[in-house]
Order: C-alpha cells, then sequence, then structure tokens
C-alpha cells in the first residue's frame, strides 16, 4: 500500500513539473505537399522567437488540402492557420470558421493590383496573399517550323488557331494541349481565355453573377474549337499532364504559369507569350492568390496570426516568389532596386497584371468549379450549344453564390 | 437496490442460461449500437437539417422533407438512380458468369489447379487503391497499354483515352469492378462446388449424364443457396462501390459514371452539404432495402424451387 501511496505521489508531482514546460504547438497546413525552404526559415524564426512554441507544419498535396482544412475547421477541431487557394476564403468566412485578418496600410499599398482583391469579402480581408500567379502561352518553336510557319507570337485567337491547326495538320503533334478533366485548372485554363475576351464571372461589387454573357459564349465555343486540334480526349488531362506531353513533343503550346520553363526539358525551343486577345477582348490572364487563413477556435489563435503575418511580410515573401519562381505577388521594385523578374521571360507575366481578372470567390467554391467545368465538357463533347451550356453554367453559379 | 437485484436474479435454469447469453453480446451490441444504430440515427436526422460547413457543430436548422423533395425532384436524380442499377446489374452479372466459369475450371482436375488458384487472387488482395491506380495508366491515352494495343491492332488509327468519354469512362469503371470483384465470387463458389458429394456425380456418370448436364442439374442446384447470397452482398457492395469509380473518373465525365453514392458524396463532403447527403444517403438505404426485400422474395422462390440443397425436382 505504501508503494503504490509513493506511486502516487510521485506521478502527480511528475505531472505537476512537466505542465509549465509543456511546448504549445501551433499546427498548420502547407497545400502543395512541402513545406518550401523559405517558409522553413520563417518558421524556425518564429520558433527561435517563441520559446517553447512548435509549429507542426503538415504538407498535404493539393488535392485532398483543403477538404482537409475544411472538414477539421467544421467538426470542431480546427488547424491553427492553413495555405490554401483564396477561392476558398469566402466559404470559410461565411461559415466563420477563420477569422479576418489585418494587413497593414505599407503592406497593402505594396501588393500587385487585384491581389487583394482575391482575398476580400464583405469589406474584411480574410486571409494573408501568399502566392501568385499569372499565366502566359508556351509554344514549342520546333514543331511551329516543322508545321511551316515562323515562331512568332500570334495576337489573336484566329492566329493562334491557325497556329495549332498547322502543327496539328503538319506534324505528328497535337495543335494545342487543352483542360477538360474535372479539376481546378480546367476551369483556369477557361477563365485565360475569357479574360481575354473581355468576360466575367460575377460583379465584384455586386456578387451579381455575369457569366451568361456574349463574351462567354464566344469564349466556349473558341475553347470546343480549340479541342478539335487538341490532344485526343482532353477530358482525360488537367494542366500536370499537359506539362508531360509538352515535354514529350506531343502538343505545340500549352497555357501555364511562370513556372512552367523551370518544368520543361531544356532542348524544347520555346517562346512564351501573352494570351492572345479574343475578337471582344485584348489579352489578359487570370489572377490567381493562394493565403494563409487564420482559423477560429484553434489553441493557439494569436500565435497563429503571428505566424502568418511573418510568413507573408515583405523579405520572407519575396524569398518565396523569387525562389519557387511565382509571379511577384508585391511591387518589390519599390523595396529594392534588384529584383528578380526583369526579363522579358518574367514581363510576359508580369505586365498583363494590370488587366487581369481575379479568380471569383464564392460562398460554395466547388459550385464555381463544377459549374465552369460542366459547360466546357459539354462543349467538348458536343452535348448542347454553347449558349445553352453557358446558361446552364450560370445557374449552377447563382445558387453557389 | 436490493429489490432490483432480487428483480434480476434469473428464478429458473432457463433464465440464467438466457441471462448470461445476454451478458455475453451485450459488449458487441453496445459496440454495434455506437458504430452502427447511433451514425444511421444521426444520418437520419441529419437529412432533415440544412447543416453545411458553418453549422455541422450546431445551429443546423431543420428544414422538413425539402432536402427530400430537392433530391428526389432534381432533374439529375432519375438518370443518377437509372445508371446505379445499370452500373450494378452489369457489374454483379459479370462477376457472377466469370466467377462461376472460374469456379468451375478451377474446381476441375487440370495441372496446376493450384498456381491458378493462387493466380484467381491478386486482383482481390491488391488495395483497391492499388489496382485502380494501375487501370488508370492502363487507360491513359497517350502512355497507356490498352490505348497502344488497340491502335497497334489497328482497332483505333491514334492514341484513346477510355476514361475521356461518357460511354467508355462507364465501361471501362465495369471493367475495373468486374476484375476486382470477380475473385472473391470465384473463391466463394469454388468453396460451395467442393462440398457438393461426389456420389451425386457418380450417381449421375454411371447413368450416362453429359458433362453439361451434371453441371446443370447436380453442381447449379447444389451451390445455388451460395449464388442468390453471393450476388445480394456483391449487388449491395456493387451499388455502394465508391473507391473505383472516384479514383478512375470521379463520377465523371459530365457525370457519365455517378452513381448514387458518387452524388452522395459529392453533396456532403466535396460541397459541404451535409444534410442534403445525409439525405441521399437515407435514399440509398431505403432503395437498398427496398431492392433486397424483392430480391429476398425472389430467392424464397427460388428456395422451394431447388429444394435448398438437394437435387433439382
Amino acid at each position: 500500500m505504501k508503494n503504490i501511496q509513493k506511486a502516487l505521489f510521485l506521478a502527480v508531482m511528475g505531472a505537476g513539473l512537466m505542465a509549465p514546460v509543456q511546448a504549445e504547438e501551433v499546427h498548420m497546413i502547407m497545400c502543395g505537399g512541402e513545406i518550401r525552404e523559405a517558409d522553413q526559415v520563417v518558421i524556425s524564426a518564429f520558433e527561435a522567437k517563441y520559446s517553447g512554441v512548435t509549429v507542426n507544419a503538415e504538407a498535404v498535396p493539393w488535392g485532398t488540402c483543403q477538404d482537409k482544412s475544411m472538414t477539421l475547421a467544421a467538426a470542431g477541431d480546427p488547424v491553427g492557420l492553413a495555405y490554401i487557394g483564396s477561392r476558398t476564403l469566402k466559404q470559410l468566412a461565411r461559415s466563420g470558421l477563420i477569422l479576418p485578418v489585418s494587413i497593414g496600410d505599407d503592406q497593402q499599398a505594396m501588393y500587385q493590383p487585384g491581389v487583394l482583391n482575391t482575398v476580400t469579402d464583405g469589406g474584411q480581408t480574410w486571409g494573408f496573399p501568399h502566392a501568385f500567379s499569372t499565366k502566359a502561352l508556351f509554344i514549342n518553336c520546333g514543331l511551329v517550323e516543322e508545321a511551316g510557319m515562323a515562331c512568332v507570337a500570334p495576337k489573336t485567337w484566329t492566329g493562334m488557331y491557325a497556329m495549332a491547326k498547322a502543327i496539328n495538320d503538319n506534324t505528328s503533334a497535337a495543335g494545342i494541349g487543352v483542360t477538360g478533366k474535372d479539376f481546378d485548372n480546367t476551369m483556369h485554363q477557361f477563365l485565360n481565355y475569357l479574360y481575354s475576351n473581355g468576360g466575367s464571372v460575377n460583379d465584384a461589387a455586386t456578387g451579381e453573377i455575369t457569366f451568361n454573357s456574349p463574351e462567354t459564349i464566344e469564349t466556349l465555343e473558341f475553347y470546343g474549337k480549340l479541342a478539335g486540334v487538341a490532344q485526343e480526349g482532353p477530358m482525360g488531362y488537367e494542366r500536370g499532364q499537359l506539362t508531360q506531353l509538352y515535354n514529350d513533343g506531343q502538343i505545340g503550346m500549352y497555357i501555364n504559369g511562370p513556372w512552367g520553363a523551370g518544368q520543361h526539358n531544356d532542348n524544347i525551343a520555346e517562346i512564351v507569350v501573352p494570351i492572345p486577345a479574343g475578337p471582344s477582348g485584348s489579352s489578359g490572364t487570370l489572377l490567381i492568390t493562394d493565403s494563409i487563413a487564420v482559423f477560429k477556435g484553434s489553441a493557439n489563435e494569436d500565435l497563429a496570426m503571428e505566424l502568418a503575418m511573418m510568413l507573408s511580410s515583405g523579405e520572407a515573401q519575396y524569398d518565396l516568389d523569387k525562389s519557387w519562381g511565382l509571379t511577384p505577388i508585391m511591387q518589390y521594385e519599390k523595396m529594392m532596386d534588384d529584383v528578380y523578374y526583369t526579363t522579358d521571360y518574367w514581363q510576359t507575366f508580369v505586365a498583363p497584371i494590370g488587366s487581369g481578372g481575379p479568380e471569383p470567390m464564392f460562398e460554395d467554391f466547388k459550385a464555381l468549379q463544377a459549374g465552369i467545368n460542366g459547360a466546357i465538357q459539354g462543349m467538348i463533347l458536343g452535348e448542347g450549344s454553347a449558349a445553352d451550356l453557358v446558361a446552364e453554367a450560370a445557374e449552377i453559379l447563382a445558387e453557389g453564390n | 437496490m436490493s429489490s432490483l437485484l432480487q428483480m434480476l436474479k434469473p428464478k429458473t435454469k432457463s433464465q440464467t442460461t438466457t441471462m448470461f447469453a445476454w451478458a455475453l453480446i451485450a459488449p458487441a451490441a453496445l459496440v454495434m449500437f455506437w458504430i452502427v444504430l447511433w451514425p444511421l440515427y444521426e444520418t437520419f436526422r441529419l437529412s432533415f437539417t440544412n447543416s453545411n460547413l458553418g453549422t455541422l457543430m450546431g445551429g443546423a436548422d431543420f428544414v422538413g422533407w425539402e432536402n427530400y423533395e430537392k433530391a428526389i425532384g432534381g432533374r439529375k436524380f432519375p438518370a443518377i438512380v437509372t445508371r446505379t442499377f445499370y452500373w450494378m446489374f452489369l457489374s454483379v452479372g459479370f462477376k457472377m458468369i466469370l466467377g462461376l466459369i472460374g469456379a468451375t475450371l478451377l474446381a476441375s482436375n487440370i495441372r496446376g489447379r493450384g498456381i491458378m488458384r493462387a493466380l484467381v487472387m491478386p486482383p482481390w488482395i491488391v488495395p483497391i487503391a492499388i489496382g485502380c491506380f494501375g487501370w488508370v495508366w492502363l487507360y491513359n491515352g497517350h502512355f497507356g497499354l490498352l490505348s497502344n494495343f488497340i491502335e497497334m491492332v489497328g482497332i483505333t488509327d491514334g492514341p484513346f483515352s477510355f476514361l475521356a468519354y461518357k460511354q467508355s469512362a462507364f465501361y471501362s469503371a465495369v471493367v475495373t469492378d468486374v476484375w476486382i470483384g470477380t475473385p472473391m465470387v470465384t473463391l466463394f463458389f469454388l468453396a460451395a462446388m467442393q462440398g457438393v458429394p461426389k456420389d451425386l456425380y457418380e450417381a449421375a456418370y454411371v447413368d450416362g449424364a453429359s458433362r453439361w448436364y451434371r453441371f446443370r442439374r447436380i453442381t447449379l442446384p447444389q451451390i445455388m443457396p451460395t449464388i442468390v447470397s453471393m450476388a445480394l452482398l456483391s449487388a449491395i457492395w456493387t451499388f455502394n462501390s465508391f473507391e473505383i469509380i472516384w479514383i478512375l473518373t470521379e463520377g465523371g465525365p459530365r457525370g457519365a459514371t455517378t452513381t448514387l453514392i458518387i452524388d452522395t458524396f459529392k453533396t456532403a463532403i466535396f460541397s459541404y452539404k451535409f444534410g442534403a447527403g445525409a439525405t441521399r444517403a437515407v435514399l440509398v438505404v431505403l432503395i437498398l432495402g427496398v431492392f433486397s426485400v424483392i430480391y429476398l422474395t425472389v430467392l424464397g422462390r427460388l428456395t422451394k424451387k431447388y429444394n435448398y440443397g438437394g437435387v433439382q425436382k
């Protein structure tokens, strides 16, 4: 009996002594499947600043990451912060699962035009923008020349289609890579064309759906036309798979972000050009951001907010953009003289920022994808006129808005 | 307290036995309640609410039959139900036929029978996800084996992405489901065949019955209980088959492989409409319940006809 009493006493004493030194933990989910070196540097600095606090940074692939973050929050076990697509923020905010964030005036002034629109809803900012991309058209000049054409940037859809058709007809490759798989970047590809034709998805100020327009119908028709000179079975492909086809010389061109050059084989002679303009618009691009959202109800909300701010602030953010080959999210030239994006290649991605359109924010962001992808797939399959498919998609978008 | 104990105290030997039996099954019954009945009740309750991402932990409103009206009245619902049953009948039908053929071959006295029995197993042993990813590669248009093969033998004049078209995606999913599901059916049938008394075959052989006649009049009736049980189980599993379709096509293209269970997942988990998703889950239970009742009625008639385990009269 005495031994039992001793054991209990020691256990209680031990627990009492352990409690004060028990580390606090900030749980962070990082979409993309890896913790990037530039982010790890900040995380280490954060842990050094807050002794006894550890950051449990969990890298999760994009395919399941956002669902995991959202489901954990909905189930009452939220992570501290998560790096996720900004398109999810409206749904998270309106569901009361994330906290509004405060970005200082100085930092707000530094962001590229349009960036803050991708994280703002109802007059409040819901995430720290952390990654930014614009898109351009990559063209394999070897295939263009093999098709008997000069490898110069097509300025319009007409020129682009003519080039793709020439490659398709005169080489063993398909003219262009077109996505049609039920995946977010299928919608993204389409929005690049839509924004280059003067179209829009919704009115940013009122939220009214503006998708059902002549510009969208024209864009969808063009997308269907492109599918006719694209790789076989576009509905089996998302952008990552197009990169493989491009590297294998099986498609003549496709749309990708600034990281594209780093993914392509060195032996491909390519040009990178702005997305050609549609008949009703001028060259544009889709502006996509990913953000760091701070979840409501985690054990360490304040620490999570602090970490989110550190990750997305000035120099740390610059290091990330530069090391990962992202479109600069801020106008770093105002901060420093020597920036990484002064080359012609980078200007192809930086110049269209002002004329780009945002990835729309929807309360049901999956409806956005389902609606637009449904129209694209319907067009590729020939299951209705572009006008009908756009009208059907607009209905789905209205339900999800 | 003492009066309660007095009441519970068994008065006869039979009561003692009954109470002992209850005591033995109580832990299992509690676990079953916790993992089956309670979730079932919660699903049913959720189906009458507008539970979503923000209200899962509380705050969802009761909406009556609204979710059911929307689900059943939706323009895609009839097509999804029809597709689900077509998927089920096609897939189960092939599994039964191939399983029966496979079991018959494996039961026969052929050389290398042991190896062949082992070779049947892999599709069932390999984790479903891994098997499905293998099929995704096979179905790929540009570097898939099947596409290259049909191009090589001249069926197509270029690459063909099996999962990129509505019909080919649907039938490709059926093929994969059959590939995964057939081994288990085969082994069950094989086990049943091995239980058929040999003297029945010997007597029939002496009477001059052909192989086909012996199969039709002895084997089939003898293993019929296994066939009908297996068919029902397989039908329920196939009806609710999720991972195969999800990994191959996620229900696409353009809904061509969306079955009820995929629609339920998309609504509840993919779109965070937990209330509407629960409604679909309840509908799945109801539809399968009705199907099972009909099936078991037919089974009862078959039982009478084949006299369960006896030779057909």
